[in-house]
């Protein structure tokens, strides 16, 4: 991690964030916010602001697979790890199998919540492909929605566990 | 419900789905635009205090600063969301009026350029004594926040239909209570935003609001523009629920900051700061007074309430009456008297909030009724049933309600819940109860006076005919609508829906349209595109009956095929046929308008509570409680509701749920707390405590039968009325559960085991 | 909201952290996982000048059974490798529960152990049943390591004895005697809320009589604190229901805690009477739960 410094002794650093697969290197000053970086930098707006403060899993992203709130990481201690965005998820046009389970039930309205959601999801079916309902519910605990009442979403992700079977 | 629908009455998927899923969608806050700068407001540190000076030249100094503005640049026009009582200015003048009150504004760089220059503003104050309390700003010597409001009165209303005091004389049992209601808010997970830009002598304003056509309204006439001149639009909207209708600090000051700077500008509230900017629910004090007969027919009610403002009223009016108007929807009665003072008070001003005004009313009446049905010996269910309004009446207060299925709302609910088997008959510590409500389905009336209609749509089929595009107002911000409309634009062609785009909430691409509040899109702006797309439907049978030698009564059109009646083997593509109208005779397009008929009476505050439709819910919920530290586990909760024809069951069912879950969430977790100084105490979404998924219990929303005669296929609305009946539901579960009364919001964990404290010592002595 | 701006250090080794620490002074401050100086960052809680980051160093996230049955417990161990320990799920189940309590998946992903004792939140759902285990700390400065009861640890909401130049990098548990042990949080919502009170227990029974109890509380004091004598009056007694309702009042009457947005004073006070002996009787009944 290289340190720059500009005219005006604005210290910046460099770093290489490896996202959705690919890498990017930007200097970035140190209250860099992964979720800024995200939105900022590489225009991956999927990543939503909601708190700020960790309350919401709005900004909710995968650090080497486990979820994590964005707004609360800088971007220069997310180097060396490998982070995923909603926009990591569907390849080619293709939806993962939770977006289309999202879709098809019901289990967004306005949507503010629903990448953080999908991604906290995620990461519980990549490592418990059959939870319970309760471990649906565990797992997106960290994730308000001000909409749904979570019904359908619940429902949406034990479907997609189901389908994944 | 008889007829054959081709595309509305489906679960289609929401056509924002996709979009939403993969983090394509845009909202305003993803939208850049270059050059662009970011702006912030500047919030008053005091609940009210005289400006004496604004120094703004240490801010303009800072690198990367591009202007700073006070209410010295802008113009001192007030304005507020219901012209009863404009009172706010763009920024404050004179004086501050609560913690966040709104004092300069900055445009810079970058956001955090923008928050060092608003610490660099420096403004001196003469801090004067502060009213945080209702009660006590109605005192005799209370500090005075504003001029026009004497004694802190902002809204007095009394209203008297029949005769209370008659009915009580004749009543075999009055019974008075208290309750009271807390300050919520609506905490929509995308927060404000705001993006300016100007091209000449317009300005485009891109806005997360829940009206187009409002806030074009106020920024032309504060900035005295023509209409014309100011575009608004929107972007998919992270969530209203009442918050984001009234025009917002950040919505002026981009408009400001982008003209003084030439340059987008775009602005957001934190966490916090959308809490200053509030709008969410009044606290109530309400004493209600009801006589009933021996078998619980209420002859009477009175209803004396006092509400807590805040400090601006937007559209604060509105609520006061909302609170009184609706109580004479669910139940029928012959008296009915409402006393009302809205106070003003130092804190962020109060409006609407899911079910405006009359939530917490509710609460306090269904909880109201049950004491009386157990002063009677019937069972709360039975005299919610003694008691449900009739289809085809008209109520004290003069609302004509012509479908309303209450009763079986409440005998279904009975049988979904299993009430019979478990009213009474439940463990120690587990308890049912039932809540009532509704709401319009659209104000009879806009928020301010004017004859224009209530909604207006375009439905263009493009050249070939191989899709169409609806034009419209109405705003979509997660309840569905882009979605509903759509089918209904559909259903009304005879197209399918797969092949319908939407242009929506643009104010000059798309049409006019008072936009998402009081749940009125799903009939008034649906009105608007059925008739549209029934002047499609009628010019492309017209068409077609020339192009097949009949007569166009002779056809119909269903799913793209215009076929014969009588031998629907007979057919013409739409397509085809569109093309053909467009060869002849232009482009192909329908347009509807609608405005309801005059409703209401003529007396002060007639307006407020009219609707062409009133919906009607029944919810019943189990508690568990623990009875030595109060902890309330909502176990299972059952809404039946009356919301005319169904367009998409789906998102209907989402509706109940959301609903329900706000209402849960206001009736126990959910406060907006102040510190001594007056500023909000839990302005983050850990100690504003919106359940979690965990929190949430299994919830089975059911419908009725029911049709609306004044509505498009008779719909009415769902999304409100199902926050209703909420509080008092679980107020009256506990109170099944434990012998407790809790009356006042929220049920805290804290305010049941103080309860159950008091008993348990009661019973010892 | 914003993050103000600051210096960043991420030092390879531990010595050099330390002398880093020592070298930019009190506006230095160490960053774990991050999700509670951040946050306290940008409410303007806190305004360090430089922050010195412990991603390089390596061992600090281990999570170990010693040869003499010590548990070790690396100070950057997340909560929820705490939860997925199978060290900890075999020896103290009841620290994976607490971990669990702690916040939402995603701060318990990358929140540490180290951090949330640290921060000396009274809140914080750690300290109490660390300190039940009898747990020692190790703190590694600029002039070597020192270990000493986590217990001793706290002096004050967000104060510790910890110095500029030291840094936490382990927990050890080494006390084999105790044959149960709990931790009972109270809070507002079933996630993401901070304990209004919470009780852990530890306890060493021998049939039906206790040879040592140890009762924390939390948030109902400025620190984590030992309701001595509650576990007095149990030592060495038989347990009924009425002794233990005993040791509710009494540690009841032990805690200290203030009136704020989250509950009352007393409400606190009568929570840690029902706290205390509900985890009581489950450590007692249950082991390590």
């Amino acid at each position: 991690m290289q340190k720059i410094e500009d005219r005006s002794e604005t210290k910046y650093y460099l770093i290489t964030l490896k996202v959705n697969g690919d890498s990017y290197t930007r200097a970035v000053k140190a209250n860099t916010l992964l979720v800024n970086f995200l939105r900022e930098e590489l225009d991956l707006t999927g990543t939503k602001k909601g708190c700020e403060l960790g309350d919401c899993g709005s900004c909710t992203v995968l650090l080497d697979g486990k979820p994590v709130n964005s707004c609360l990481v800088l971007a220069l201690e997310a180097e060396g790890h490998e982070i995923t965005t909603i926009e990591g998820l569907s390849q080619n046009d293709k939806l993962d199998k939770l977006q289309e389970a999202f879709v098809e039930n019901a289990a967004i309205q306005c949507g503010y919540c629903t990448p953080g959601m999908i991604m906290s999801a995620k990461a519980l079916l990549t490592r418990n492909p059959h939870p319970t309902e309760g471990e649906v519910r565990e797992a997106i605990a960290g994730n308000l929605c001000r909409c749904t009442g979570y019904v359908n979403i619940v429902k949406a992700i034990m479907s997609a566990a189901e389908e994944q079977q | 419900m008889g007829e054959n629908y081709e595309v509305i009455g489906k679960s289609v998927p929401r056509i924002d789905g996709v979009a939403k899923a993969t983090g394509r969608a845009k909202y305003t806050g993803d939208l850049k635009f270059p050059n662009m700068l970011v702006g912030k407001i500047l919030h008053s540190p005091h609940a009210h205090a005289r400006i004496l000076n604004i120094d703004t030249s240490e801010a303009e100094k800072l690198p990367g600063v591009k202007a700073v503005i006070t209410h010295r640049d802008v113009p001192s026009t007030k304005y507020g969301l219901s012209p009863a009582r404009w009172d706010e200015t763009i920024f404050c003048i004179d004086k501050v009026r609560f913690v966040g009150d709104k004092v300069a504004a900055v445009a810079a760089v970058d956001e955090e350029t923008a928050y060092k220059a608003l610490k660099l503003i420096k403004v001196d104050y003469e801090v004067l004594p502060a009213v945080f309390d209702p009660y006590e700003a109605l005192k005799e010597g209370a500090p005075q926040i504003f001029e026009e409001y004497p004694g802190n009165i902002n809204t007095e209303i009394h209203q008297h239909f029949g005769d209370v005091d008659k009915a009580f004389a004749e009543a075999y049992h009055v019974r008075r209570d208290f309750f009271s209601g807390q300050r919520t808010y609506h905490s929509p997970l995308e927060p404000h935003v705001s993006i300016a830009f100007w091209e000449g002598p317009k300005v485009t304003v891109y806005s997360s609001n829940q009206s187009v056509h409002y806030l074009q309204y106020h920024l032309a006439r504060v900035f005295g523009m023509p209409m014309g001149n100011v575009r608004v639009l929107k972007t998919h909207v992270g969530g209203g629920f009442g918050g984001k209708l009234d025009p917002t600090g950040l919505d002026f000051a981009a408009v400001k900051l982008s003209q003084i700077t030439g340059r987008p500008v775009k602005m957001l509230y934190d966490r916090k700061e959308m809490f200053y900017n509030n709008r969410g629910r009044h606290a109530q004090y309400m004493e209600l007074t009801t006589g009933v007969t021996k078998e619980g027919k209420i002859l009477g009610v009175h209803a004396n309430f006092v509400m807590d403002g805040g400090a601006y009223t937007g559209l604060g009016v509105a609520s006061a009456y909302y609170a009184g108007a609706l109580l004479t929807v669910l139940y029928d009665f012959d008296n009915y008297k409402f006393d009302m003072i809205r106070a003003v008070t130092n804190l962020p001003g109060c409006g609407a909030q899911r079910g405006h005004g009359q939530p917490q009313p509710r609460f306090a009446f269904e909880s109201h009724l049950d004491h009386i049905a157990e002063d009677l010996g019937i069972d709360p269910l039975e005299i919610r049933i003694i008691n449900a309004r009739k289809p085809k009446t008209v109520t004290i207060n003069d609302f004509k309600v012509d479908s309303y299925a209450l009763k079986e709302a409440l005998e279904k609910a009975r049988e979904i819940s299993g009430w019979r088997e478990k009213k009474g008959k439940l463990p120690p510590g587990r308890g049912i109860g039932v809540g009532n409500g509704g709401f319009v389905s659209g104000a009879g009336y806009p928020c301010y006076r004017t004859d224009l209609p209530q909604a207006v749509a375009i439905i263009k089929v493009h050249d070939d005919g191989s899709m169409a595009t609806l034009y419209t107002g109405a705003v979509e911000i997660g309840q569905g609508s882009d979605t509903v409309l759509l089918q209904m634009a559909a259903e009304a062609m005879g197209y399918p829906l797969e092949k319908m785009r939407i242009v929506a909430g643009d104010t000059d691409l798309a049409t006019h349209d008072f936009g998402a509040y009081a749940s009125r899109q799903t009939l008034m702006s649906g009105w608007a595109v059925k008739k549209a797309g029934e002047e499609v439907k009628n010019k492309i049978l017209q068409t077609a009956a020339e192009m097949m030698l009949v007569v166009p009564e002779q056809l119909d059109v269903k799913q793209g095929v215009v076929f014969l009646k009588a031998h629907p083997e007979e057919s013409l593509t739409f397509e085809e046929v569109a093309r053909t109208y467009f060869v002849k005779y232009g482009q192909l397009i329908g347009q509807g308008s609608y405005k309801p008929p005059k409703l209401g009476g003529t007396f002060k505050g007639a307006a407020v509570g009219t609707s062409p439709a009133y919906s009607a819910a029944t919810q019943v919920a189990e508690v568990e409680i623990d009875e030595e530290t109060g902890e309330i586990k909502v176990i299972e909760a059952w809404d039946v509701h009356d919301c005319g024809m169904v367009i998409n069951p789906a998102l209907l069912h989402g509706q109940v749920h959301g609903a329900f879950y706000m209402g849960m969430g206001e009736s126990i977790w959910e406060e907006v707390l102040f510190d001594e100084k007056g500023d909000v105490a839990n302005g983050n979404l850990a100690e504003y405590r919106m359940p979690t998924a965990l929190d949430m219990p299994p919830v089975t929303s059911e419908l009725v039968d029911s049709i609306d005669p004044n509505a498009p296929w008779g719909v009415k609305e769902v999304g409100e009325g199902a926050t209703t009946p909420t509080m008092a539901c679980l107020a009256n579960a506990i109170y099944d559960a434990m012998g407790v009364r809790i009356e006042s919001l929220p049920l805290t964990y804290e305010k049941v085991w103080r309860a159950l404290k008091e008993k348990r010592e009661k019973e010892k002595a | 909201m914003y993050l103000p701006d600051f210096e960043y250090y991420a030092p390879a080794t531990l010595s050099e952290a330390c002398e880093l620490l020592e070298k930019l002074g009190p506006g230095a401050k160490v960053i774990a996982g991050g999700t509670d100086i951040l946050s306290k960052m940008k409410q303007e809680l806190l305004f360090p000048k430089a922050i010195v980051s412990l991603k390089y160093l390596s061992g600090l996230s281990e999570i170990r059974l010693e040869s003499n049955n010590d548990v070790i417990i690396g100070a950057k161990a997340t909560h929820n490798s705490l939860i997925d320990s199978p060290v900890l799920q075999e020896k103290y189940p009841s620290l994976c529960n607490a971990a669990h309590q702690m916040a939402n998946n995603q701060v318990r992903n990358i929140g540490t152990v180290g951090g949330n004792i640290v921060n000396a939140v009274p809140s914080a759902d750690l300290p109490p049943l660390l300190i039940a285990l009898g747990a020692k700390i190790k703190l590694v400065g600029t002039n070597g390591e020192r270990v000493l009861p986590l217990e001793d640890f706290f002096t004050g909401p967000n104060e510790s004895i910890i110095k500029q130049d030291e840094i936490l990098t382990e927990f050890i548990i080494s006390e084999q005697s105790l044959t149960g042990s709990t931790y009972i949080k109270f809070a507002l919502r079933r996630s993401g809320a901070l304990a209004v009170a919470s009780v852990a227990v530890a306890v060493a029974m021998e049939g039906n009589t206790c040879r040592k109890a140890r009762i924390v509380l939390g948030a109902v004091a400025p620190i984590p604190l030992r309701a001595k004598k509650a576990e007095e009056m149990l030592t060495g007694k038989e347990i009924t229901d009425e002794l233990l309702e005993e040791a509710g009042s009494v540690a009841s009457a032990e805690s200290k805690p203030i009136s704020d947005i989250r509950g009352s004073a007393e409400y606190r006070r009568d929570l840690v009477r029902v706290l205390t002996r509900r985890a009581l009787r489950k450590a007692i009944n249950e082991g390590h739960v």
